[in-house]
């Protein structure tokens, strides 16, 4: 009876209003659901938003703004006007074809505009940095047109850097920072993924003419995936089977063109299309065949091993395993790069989800009293909040882990190694749980693609698996780890790499009653990040070499002890990740900011304690303690919660790169918005 | 049937007319070009958030007695009151005008500017931000702000930066002035009417006694032209302004209008140039840096950033060129300004940062808007 009552309320303030009033009047005056912009409802914001976009995005904030004033400022970024403000973002309704069309049409729009210059050609630590922000605000609109890119110049370029000497950098880099050609990169097969030195294309060295013959001697060895192969590319690098007189030397990579520059796919080459696929729809992924293609001797790429006129194979690395790992070596730079744009793609999710549960109001709780906002329901919170406190501790990673990138050489080769394929797992699974999230939490707007959650859930599912398995990363994270304690023990010496060194300490005691404060406390979330990073490494350790007494192989041996290396990798990696925010948290000087990071570092790490089951299993935390964790987190979302709109907006990504409901959601979906 | 209520004293600096639904106000400092005092600001302020409550308002028609609109904020009284010591009521002035900005572009009311003559700096600022802008062929409009050691204010790095492509950086960093068609075609006027049909406009607005901006942009569109652009127009350059003004950097622009140069001799590229080169390297950089910001954001951030640059100005702390400006330009007329920096690369990143950066100052208070919580969706995209 109340509720007809209500609605009679309603319905009589409607008819009243329309009397004198305009339709902008009616929704101000009337007990309608409204809008009301989160800025207006929320409390003024406890910390510098400016301040906090400079420690989030890291570096180069005046770049990546003059890209994004780049995209916003042409119509080919499919700007669209809804309730009131632009958006830009792709019209995921295009056909493939169209998507790929105008794919490329972007890159040319980027390239007139100078956005690549010094991408190839560039040197040094502060080019490395500008092309890395640039790439970010490129994958912020869209992760078609960064993987387009990315392939382009960081696979193909990358490739001719690292593999390439100064024969082919003189000839191919320049052309390729003006897209004079356009590269891809041709690793994968069809029975070959991850596992690259299973693959089965062959290179034969022929003496008498000085040519290699690339061949694809079955269909499991047609690569595979090749971005860019199926449109537009002109010219490729072929990984294949080295073979000179009979001798397999191992994987190799040469440069092979496979169109002319009219665009007709050149002889002896054959390419396919992989088709529609769930998400990336505007990087044209094709297959290619070699049929005993032939290419001159000087486009073996030779940094690491070269073959003389007459055949003889020459590298300065006589360990095949160690010139496997040093060819394969730059192309960190992909992990890299993939780990920073999964934290970006979370920031949109999470910027839209909030903004959203700020101004969407369900159920009321107290008879004729208001609906709540969707933000205020302790539930919502606890959704929400710990995936923003996890986004900002791994936006820290991502411009740790940049940094790390641009500093390298030969003594930190493995370090980065371990830490891209432990970060670009973490992170790229973080999004896609996140983006899960956000999308139930919008609930049917979600759905839109003109909301963006939804889709990017298809545009970037495909992390999780290119670039390595993540699953297969985080095993070799843990490998690497075991080969650290083993070398360490062996040696008797103590740990000084991967962030081990808490090793060398004696085990951390953790209180049998944890209090709020021991919660909250630094120290106590270091120490149980160690003390399970340390007991799980000697679990594995113990375990692996349990199964070698019993005669099995090592590779055995990790097979079968998938469990606790799965265990391991995980707590390496929240170790590190928890290591850099405190290490970020200790260099902010501002007190309002500190505060703010203490306390989503506390989120992030209870979290972490709460959801991740080794914390009970292996009697890290006891199932008291887990009660004290699962009380602290609930008022620690309460506590953040009144910052949740500073925090996203802290994310720098400009509103047009949001999404309708991130604004005004009413107008945008009213009826006067509806062309005749 | 008028009936003007103008009253003497402070409050004649806008004369108010009401015909029947609309009301008129007039800007009336003819002498000074009608130039924004403090006085004029706090008037139109109060005036419009009056209106706003009035049911029996409809329309609001803004417009400037004699041959100016509005020139600009009354800069020579605020610069008076700073060198007096009295840089508080400088920085005040400013925080009523960017008010006044804010509540007509939130605005639930259509505001109809006409701007039959001069339109600068502020002037620009009380009419870019309402719903309708009126130009003529007295037109006459420029954000001269880099010429004089400042930058382009008032909500410019919202407007200029909504402006096509990156006409708005043109227009913001050399001052460029803009005759009536120019700003029809760019966007700034939303209408083109000839001055003789002036006041047969403003009868039509007033008989159409309706808030609906349908029927006041079609009652409009009854007196309104598209009149053609001159020869020698800012827009017939579309092309390679947007390619050398979306450069990242003023050293770039700089650079690219050069190799431009370099092609052909072309007076327009050497008088932008010469703009450029004249202006303070300091407010250019400021400038761009605004724009770019400006674009990506609403209403809101734009006028409290600017506020907050206005203050560190005002504070003279980190370069003193608006002082400088205001004494070559306004004052001493001698129009040679030294500025400090003198060179576009003594202005390093670091400087620039710094009128971007969180203001540490204990006398400092952020721009305090009134929170507008309906604010229609048409008041935010009106460019």
């Amino acid at each position: 009876m109340e509720k007809v009552n209500f609605r009679t309320q309603i319905l009589s303030g409607h008819l009243q209003n329309h009397r004198h009033s305009t339709a902008a009047d009616i929704i101000s005056a009337s007990p309608c659901v409204s809008y009301v912009p989160p800025e207006v409802s929320e409390q003024p914001f406890s910390f510098d938003v400016s301040s906090m976009r400079k420690l989030m995005d890291g570096h180069n904030l005046g770049d990546r703004d003059w890209l994004f004033n780049l995209m916003v400022q042409s119509k080919l970024f499919n700007p669209r006007l809804r309730g009131g403000k632009v958006f830009v973002v792709p019209d995921y309704n295009h056909s493939m074809e169209q998507q790929r069309e105008i794919t490329m049409k972007r890159i040319e729009y980027l390239l007139d505009h100078g956005v690549f210059k010094g991408w190839l050609t560039g040197k040094g630590p502060e080019a490395e940095m500008k092309k890395f922000a640039l790439l970010e605000v490129i994958e912020i609109f869209d992760h078609s047109l960064a993987i387009k890119i990315g392939v382009h110049f960081f696979l193909w370029g990358g490739a001719i850097q690292f593999f390439g000497t100064k024969r082919h950098h003189d000839r191919w880099l320049s052309a390729t920072e003006n897209y004079l050609i356009k590269g891809c990169f041709s690793m994968t097969e069809l029975g070959h993924g991850s596992n690259v030195r299973g693959i089965e294309t062959t290179a034969t060295y022929e003496a008498n003419t000085g040519e290699f013959v690339i061949n694809t001697p079955c269909e499991t060895a047609q690569k595979y995936w090749i971005g860019g192969a199926a449109n537009h590319a002109t010219h490729t690098v072929v990984f294949s089977q080295l073979n000179i007189d009979g001798n397999n030397q191992g994987v190799h990579a040469f440069i092979t063109q496979i169109r002319d520059e009219n665009g007709n796919v050149c002889p002896n080459i054959r390419i396919a299309d992989c088709g529609h696929k769930i998400g990336l729809n505007g990087v044209d992924n094709g297959r290619i065949w070699f049929d005993n293609v032939r290419i001159p001797r000087e486009n073996l790429l030779n940094s690491v091993a070269d073959v003389s006129p007459d055949g003889k194979y020459l590298s300065a690395i006589k360990d095949p395993d160690q010139r496997f790992a040093a060819f394969l070596a730059p192309l960190t730079s992909g992990r890299v790069t993939i780990a920073a744009s999964a934290v970006y793609s979370a920031k949109i999710s999470l910027a839209i989800a909030i903004r959203y549960a700020l101004t969407r109001r369900a159920f009321s709780i107290t008879t004729n009293g208001p609906e709540l906002l969707l933000l205020d329901y302790p539930s919502h919170q606890r959704r929400l909040l710990p995936l923003l406190a996890k986004t900002y501790a791994m936006s820290f990673a991502s411009n740790y882990l940049k940094l790390l990138y641009i500093k390298r050489s030969p003594q930190l080769i493995k370090t980065i190694h371990v830490v891209s394929s432990a970060f670009k797992a973490t992170l790229t699974w973080h999004n896609m749980r996140t983006l899960q999230e956000c999308r139930e939490a919008c609930g049917g707007q979600g759905l839109k693609t003109e909301n963006r959650i939804g889709q990017l859930k298809g545009e970037y599912d495909v992390q999780s698996t290119f670039e390595g398995d993540n699953n297969v990363l985080m095993q070799q994270v843990s490998k690497a780890l075991l080969a650290e304690y083993v070398a360490a023990k062996k040696r008797n010496k103590p740990f000084k790499e991967l962030g081990l060194e808490h090793m060398n300490n004696s085990c951390p005691v953790i209180p049998s009653q944890l209090t709020s404060s021991n919660l909250r406390s630094t120290q106590f979330q270091n120490d149980i990040f160690c003390l399970r990073e340390r007991d799980l490494l000697n679990c594995f350790a113990a375990e692996v070499s349990k199964y070698q007494a019993q005669g099995e192989s090592k590779e055995s041996a990790f097979v079968v002890s998938y469990q606790v290396a799965e265990d391991l990798g995980k707590a390496f990696s929240d170790r590190a990740i928890l290591q850099i925010a405190v290490e970020a948290e200790n260099n902010v000087t501002d007190a309002s900011l500190k505060n703010i990071l203490g306390l989503l570092r506390s989120m992030y790490v209870l979290v972490t304690l709460e959801e991740d089951a080794a914390f009970l299993r292996y009697g890290y935390l006891s199932t008291d303690n887990a009660a004290a964790v699962r009380k602290e987190l609930a008022k620690l979302c309460s506590e953040i919660r009144p910052q949740a709109l500073a925090l996203v907006s802290s994310f720098g990504i400009p509103d047009a790169f949001l999404s309708p409901i991130a604004f005004d959601w009413v107008a945008a979906n009213s009826w006067s918005t509806i062309e005749n | 049937m008028a009936s003007i209520s103008s009253s003497f004293g402070e409050t004649d600096q806008v004369l108010v007319e009401e015909k029947s639904s609309a009301k008129i106000f007039t800007l009336n400092r003819p002498k000074q070009l009608n130039a924004a005092s403090f006085q004029m600001v706090s008037r139109l302020l109060d005036l419009f958030l009056a209106c706003e409550d009035d049911p029996s308002v409809k329309l609001i028609i803004l417009k400037g007695k004699g041959r100016a609109f509005c020139a600009g904020g009354d800069v020579t009284a605020v610069v008076r009151d700073i060198t007096q010591g009295n840089w508080r009521l400088g920085a005040n002035f400013f925080g009523r005008e960017f008010i006044l900005n804010y509540v007509m572009a939130t605005y639930s009311k259509p505001q109809v500017s006409i701007l039959n003559g001069i339109v600068m700096g502020g002037g620009a600022g009380v009419s870019i931000h309402g719903r309708f802008r009126v130009a003529t062929e007295n037109s006459l409009f420029a954000m001269p702000e880099t010429a004089l050691g400042l930058f382009p204010d008032v909500g410019a790095s919202y407007f200029l930066s909504r402006l096509p492509g990156f006409f708005g950086e043109y227009v913001g960093l050399i001052g460029a002035k803009l005759d009536g068609a120019e700003m029809l075609a760019c966007g700034l006027a939303t209408h083109f009417v000839p001055s003789e049909k002036l006041s047969l406009l403003e009868d039509a607005l007033c008989k159409a006694d309706s808030n609906d901006p349908a029927i006041i942009s079609a009652t409009i569109s009854e007196f309104s032209l598209v009149p053609n652009l001159k020869e020698r127009s800012h827009c017939h350059r579309l092309n390679v302004i947007n390619k050398c003004f979306c450069r990242r950097t003023v050293e770039e622009i700089i650079l690219a209008l050069e190799r431009e140069a370099a092609d052909k001799e072309d007076e327009w590229i050497s008088s932008t140039l010469q703009s450029l080169k004249k202006a303070s390297p300091t407010s250019l950089k400021i400038s761009l840096r605004l724009i770019r910001e400006g674009r990506l954001q609403g209403i809101v951030k734009c006028l409290v950033r600017e506020y907050g640059l206005v203050w560190t100005v005002m504070r003279g702390e980190i370069n003193k060129d608006f002082f400088e400006g205001c004494r070559a330009i306004l004052l001493d007329k001698d129009k040679n300004p030294k500025w400090e920096p003198s060179k576009l690369e003594q202005v390093t990143e670091d400087m620039v940062d710094r009128y971007f950066s969180k203001i540490n100052d204990e006398d400092w208070e952020d721009l305090d808007l009134p929170r507008r919580s309906n604010i229609p969706p048409h008041a935010i995209a009106k460019l």
